[in-house]
C-alpha cells in the first residue's frame, strides 16, 4: 500500500489486563473474526484497517500488547507515539475493573498528553455473568474524561462503532490541532523512523 | 514514583510463570534484549526477567522524577540477601550457583547538586506560570537534594587542587538565597526554571543513564534496520557537530556542505580539508609510511594547520593524540561513510532517548512469544554436575523453570565468578539540565556532539551530547546536556572542570553568556568493556553479556549480543527481518504464523535495496568531492535549499497525518 492511500494515519493502541479480550476485538474489527480459544498472535505486531469517513480515508494502525500485559511490563516505547488508546476490561471480571486505575497511571505516565483514551467493557454476550454494573463504568470514565463504550467482540456488537467513533475524534481533533497551530509542546511522532530518514538523505 | 512499583503484589500472583523454556534470560540492557529478540524471532521460546521495575538496566532513561527515585535507591545499602534453602528443588546429581541480586558495584560516586531557587519568585517576571501547584512536593524533594549535594560538595572539595583558582569561586553554593537578578538589556531574558517546575515538567524528561549515538552505518542501525526493530522507534539527527576550543565551542565542519558554508576556515582551509578528506577515503603509501606512529604526526605532516588538525583528530576520528595512523585513518574513515545517509553528521538520536531501544528489542521477542516480567528475581542456577551445564533456574517464589541456556546481566554473578580486566575501569558521567545551548543559534532546537579534548596532558577527552526538547527528552526550554569519559578520579573529579569551563552554576554575572546549569548529577559506571568475553566460571551454556561500555557508538553490544546468539544457534540466522504486518495474509480463520512468515515478502529485498541507494550516495559525494572548486556562493544556496527540503519533510513524519 503506498503513502498515498489514505488521507489520515493514526496509531491506535490496547490495554488493559490479560484475558479481557483486546485482541479478539482487534482481530473481529480488521478480519471481521472471531477466533474462539486463539492463542498468542505470534509475530503480528498491529494490524491495519483503512475505513472511509466522510469520504476520507483513515488508514488505522491497530497495535496489540504482546502478552507484556500479562505481568504488567508492558515497555513505554509501546505508549509513544500513540494517537489514541483503548482500555479494555471484561465486564464479568471485577478484577480487570479494579486495575483500571493502575493503567491510568501508566497512560498518564508514558503516553502523550494529547491521547484520546476510551474505555471499552468487552463481553457484554456474557451478560448473566456481568459483575461490573455499566452505571459505574460510565461513573468512572466520565470521572476520568474518558469515552465509554460496551462491546462484545464474540457477537461484533459496537466493535464497528467504537474504532470508527475514536477515528472520527481523531480527525476532529487533527483538524481543530491544524487550527489552533500551537505548536508550544512538541508531539510525539515527531522524528522519523529510520526508512523515513533514509528516504530524506536521497533528496 | 514510577507507577509500576506501586502495582500490588496481588495483581502480579495471579498468575505463574511457565515452567519450561529454551532460553531464560536476567536482565534487560541492550544486548540482553537483542538476544532475546533474535531467539524469539527464530522460534526459540524464551523467558526474559529484571528484577527492576524499570526496562533496560543500567541502559535506562527516566523521567527526572524517575531518575530522583533511582538516586535514592542507589544510596540505599544492600541488605545482605536472604539465603533460602531450595534444597527440596534439587535433584541428585544437580548443584546450586546463588545468584546476586543486587547490583551494588556498577554505579559509584553518585552526586547531585541543585542551582535552582528553591521558593517561588513571585517577582520574577519570566517565571511560568502553573507552579503553583506542584509547590508543595518540590519543596520537600529539592530541600533533599540541596542537602545531600552540600555535603557531598564538602567532601569532594579537597580533591580539585589542579583547578584553577577561579573555580573556586564557582563552586556551587546550594544553598545560597537567590540573588537580585542583574538586569538583561541586550541578550534575551532567559525563562527562570524553578526546582518545582522540573518536578511538575518531570515526567516530559527522559534521562538516559548511558550517553551513546547511532553510527548511521553502524551495526545498531544496521540491525535495526535488518530487523525492522525500527518501526518502534523514531530517530532524530544529530544536527551539528561542536569542539571546546581555545576557550570556545566552535562548529565542526564536517560534511561537504558545512566546510563551505564554514566561516570560521579560509578558502584555503577549505580546499585543504577537502582534499585531505577526499584523499584519507583510500588507502595510499603515504599513509602506510605512517602505520604505528601517531595519527596526530600523520596530520601534521599534512600541511592543514592547527584548527584542521584539531577538527580531525578530536571531532571526526575522535581520537587521541597516541592513537597510531592506521587507527585514526579507520575511525576517520567510519566517520566519512556515516555522513550524509541521514543528515549533515554521521548520528542519529532516539526520540524519547536511548533507553527506548532495548525496549524496542524486548516487544520484538514478546511479539515472537517471549514472555516478560519484570520485578522478578532469578535466585539460583540449577547445575547438571556431570555434563557442567545449567538444566534449570529457581525464582524466587521457589519455582523451578527448566530452560537449556542462560544468558544474564553480569551483576546477577558474584564477582569471583566473572572475568574482568583489572584493574576496574570505570566510565565518568554528568548529566546537566541547563537553560541554555552551548552554542546558540537559529533554530534553537539543535542536538549537537561536542567533544572537548584533554584539558590537561595525559587527562580524559570527554564527549558531551547536547539534546534539545525536539528530542522529546528534555522541557523547552531546558538542554540536556551529557558528559562521558573514561574515569581518572570520580565522576566529579573527572568532569567538573569542563562543567564550570563551558557552564554557569552560579549566579549569572554581566558579560556571562555561559548556559547556567539548573540541576546537576555526577557518577561513576563500570565500563562494560572491561568484562572479558570468556573465561567466567559458570556452566558451559550460560552466557554473560556486560553493561554499557564508553564507546560513542554501540559495536561492542551488538558483536557482543550476535556472538552470544551464534554460540546458541549457530544454526541460524541473526534477526531475520520480521514481517510487516502489512504484507501479512492471513489464511483463513488459523492461520499459523509459520505460513505467515513463509507468506510474506519480507524486507530483505529493501534491505539490499537501500545498501544500493547507500552507495549512491557515496558516490555523489566522491564526485562532488573533486568539484571542491566550485563557487562557494553556489555551495551555500545549494545548502540552503536542501536544508529547507528536509525541514518540509520532517514534518511529514511517520506517525504524523499526511497534509491534506
Amino acid at each position: 500500500m503506498s503513502m498515498e492511500d489514505y488521507d489520515y494515519l493514526f496509531k491506535i493502541v490496547l490495554i488493559g489486563n490479560a484475558g479481557v479480550g483486546k485482541t479478539c476485538l482487534v482481530r473481529r474489527f480488521t478480519q471481521g473474526l472471531f477466533p474462539p480459544g486463539q492463542g498468542a498472535t505470534i509475530g503480528v505486531d498491529f494490524m491495519i484497517k483503512t475505513v472511509e469517513i466522510n469520504g476520507e480515508k483513515v488508514k488505522l494502525q491497530i497495535w496489540d500488547t504482546a502478552g507484556q500485559e500479562r505481568f504488567r511490563s508492558i515497555t513505554q516505547s509501546y505508549y509513544r507515539s500513540a494517537n489514541a488508546l483503548i482500555l479494555t476490561y471484561d465486564i464479568t471480571c471485577e478484577d480487570s475493573f479494579r486495575c483500571l486505575p493502575e493503567w491510568l497511571k501508566e497512560i498518564e505516565q508514558y503516553a502523550n498528553n494529547q491521547v484520546v483514551t476510551i474505555l471499552v467493557g468487552n463481553k457484554i454476550d456474557l451478560v448473566d455473568k456481568r459483575e461490573v454494573l455499566r452505571q459505574r463504568a460510565e461513573d468512572f470514565a466520565q470521572a476520568q474524561s474518558m469515552l465509554y463504550l460496551e462491546t462484545s467482540a464474540k457477537e461484533s456488537d459496537n466493535v464497528e462503532k467504537l474504532f470508527l467513533d475514536l477515528a472520527c475524534e481523531l480527525i476532529r481533533e487533527a483538524k481543530q490541532n491544524k487550527l489552533d497551530n500551537n505548536d508550544t509542546a512538541p508531539m510525539p511522532g515527531e522524528g522519523k523512523t529510520i526508512s523515513y530518514l533514509n528516504c530524506c538523505s536521497l533528496n | 514514583m514510577r507507577s509500576r512499583d506501586s502495582v500490588p503484589a496481588a495483581n502480579m500472583a495471579a498468575e505463574e510463570l511457565p515452567s519450561d523454556f529454551d532460553i531464560v534470560i536476567l536482565g534487560t540492557g541492550l544486548a540482553e534484549s537483542v538476544v532475546a529478540a533474535a531467539c524469539s524471532r527464530v522460534g526459540q521460546r524464551v523467558l526474559h526477567l529484571d528484577r527492576r521495575s524499570h526496562y533496560a538496566a543500567n541502559w535506562a532513561s527516566f523521567t527526572f522524577n524517575g531518575l530522583l527515585t533511582w538516586i535514592e535507591e542507589q544510596k540505599e545499602e544492600s541488605k545482605p540477601e536472604k539465603i533460602e534453602d531450595w534444597s527440596s528443588l534439587v535433584e541428585e546429581g544437580e548443584e546450586l550457583i546463588h545468584l546476586s541480586n543486587s547490583d551494588p558495584a556498577s554505579i559509584t560516586n553518585l552526586q547531585v547538586f541543585s542551582y535552582t531557587s528553591e521558593e517561588e519568585e513571585a517577582d520574577e517576571p519570566n517565571t511560568i506560570e502553573e507552579e503553583k501547584a506542584a509547590g508543595e512536593d518540590a519543596v520537600k524533594e529539592s530541600s533533599e537534594t540541596e542537602s545531600a549535594g552540600s555535603k557531598e560538595e564538602e567532601d569532594a572539595g579537597p580533591a580539585e587542587e589542579e583547578e584553577p583558582a577561579e573555580t573556586e569561586e564557582e563552586e556551587p553554593e546550594a544553598d545560597q538565597p537567590p540573588t537580585s537578578p542583574p538586569s538583561n538589556q541586550s541578550e534575551p531574558v532567559r525563562k527562570k526554571i524553578s526546582h518545582a517546575q522540573l518536578v511538575k515538567e518531570g515526567r516530559r524528561f527522559n534521562i538516559d543513564l548511558v550517553s551513546k549515538l547511532l553510527f548511521s552505518r553502524g551495526s545498531l542501525v544496521d540491525l535495526l534496520i535488518k530487523s525492522n526493530v525500527s518501526r518502534y522507534a523514531e530517530f532524530k539527527n544529530v544536527t551539528r557537530i561542536l569542539t571546546y576550543r581555545h576557550g570556545n565551542i566552535e562548529q565542526v565542519p564536517c560534511s561537504r556542505a558545512d566546510v563551505f558554508a564554514s566561516r570560521q576556515l579560509s578558502v584555503v582551509e577549505k580546499r585543504k580539508l577537502m582534499r585531505f578528506l577526499t584523499s584519507c577515503m583510500e588507502e595510499t603509501e603515504e599513509q602506510t609510511a605512517y602505520s604505528g606512529r601517531p595519527y596526530s604526526e600523520f596530520l601534521r605532516d599534512q600541511q592543514l594547520g592547527e584548527s584542521l588538525q584539531h577538527f580531525l583528530l578530536h571531532s571526526i576520528a575522535m581520537v587521541t593524540e597516541d592513537t597510531p595512523t592506521e587507527e585514526g585513518l579507520a575511525s576517520t574513515r567510519h566517520f566519512l561513510r556515516c555522513l550524509g545517509r541521514y543528515g549533515n553528521t554521521p548520528f542519529l538520536f532516539p526520540v524519547y532517548g536511548l533507553g527506548e531501544i532495548p525496549q524496542c528489542f524486548c516487544r520484538m521477542s514478546a511479539v515472537f512469544g517471549g514472555i516478560y516480567c519484570l520485578r522478578h528475581s532469578v535466585h539460583c542456577l540449577i547445575v547438571d554436575k556431570d555434563t557442567n551445564r545449567c538444566k534449570a533456574v529457581i525464582d524466587s517464589r521457589g519455582q523451578r523453570i527448566s530452560c537449556s541456556h542462560v544468558v544474564l546481566e553480569d551483576s546477577y554473578l558474584d564477582a569471583d565468578r566473572k572475568r574482568t580486566a583489572t584493574p576496574p575501569r570505570y566510565l565518568s558521567r554528568a548529566v546537566l539540565i541547563t537553560d541554555a545551548s552551548v552554542l546558540p543559534s537559529d533554530p534553537d532546537q539543535q542536538i549537537s556532539m561536542v567533544t572537548v579534548p584533554p584539558t590537561t596532558t595525559g587527562g580524559p577527552s570527554v564527549k558531551m551530547v547536547e539534546l534539545s526538547s525536539s528530542t522529546m527528552t528534555c522541557i523547552p526550554g531546558t538542554y540536556l546536556v551529557h558528559l562521558t569519559c573514561q574515569s581518572v578520579g570520580s565522576a566529579h573529579e573527572d568532569l567538573l572542570p569542563v562543567v564550570t569551563r563551558i557552564f554557569r552554576t552560579t549566579e549569572p554575572q554581566e558579560e556571562d553568556r555561559r548556559p547556567s546549569v539548573l540541576w546537576c548529577l555526577y557518577f561513576n559506571m563500570a565500563d562494560g568493556s572491561a568484562l572479558e568475553v570468556e573465561g567466567h566460571r559458570v556452566p558451559s551454556n550460560v552466557y554473560v553479556c556486560s553493561g554499557p561500555d564508553g564507546a560513542l557508538g554501540h559495536e561492542h553490544t551488538i558483536r557482543q549480543a550476535e556472538s552470544i546468539f551464534q554460540k546458541i544457534l549457530p544454526e541460524e540466522e541473526f534477526c531475520p527481518p520480521a514481517p510487516n504486518p502489512e504484507d501479512i495474509i492471513y489464511d483463513g480463520d488459523n492461520a499459523s504464523p509459520g505460513e505467515d512468515r513463509a507468506a510474506v515478502e519480507n524486507g530483505g529485498n529493501q534491505e539490499e535495496n537501500q545498501e544500493k541507494e547507500g552507495n549512491q550516495e557515496e558516490n555523489q559525494e566522491k564526485e562532488g568531492n573533486q568539484e571542491e572548486n566550485q563557487e562557494e556562493n553556489q555551495e551555500k544556496e545549494g545548502n540552503q535549499e536542501n536544508q529547507e527540503k528536509k525541514g518540509d519533510q520532517e514534518e511529514n513524519g511517520v506517525n504524523q497525518e499526511p497534509e491534506e
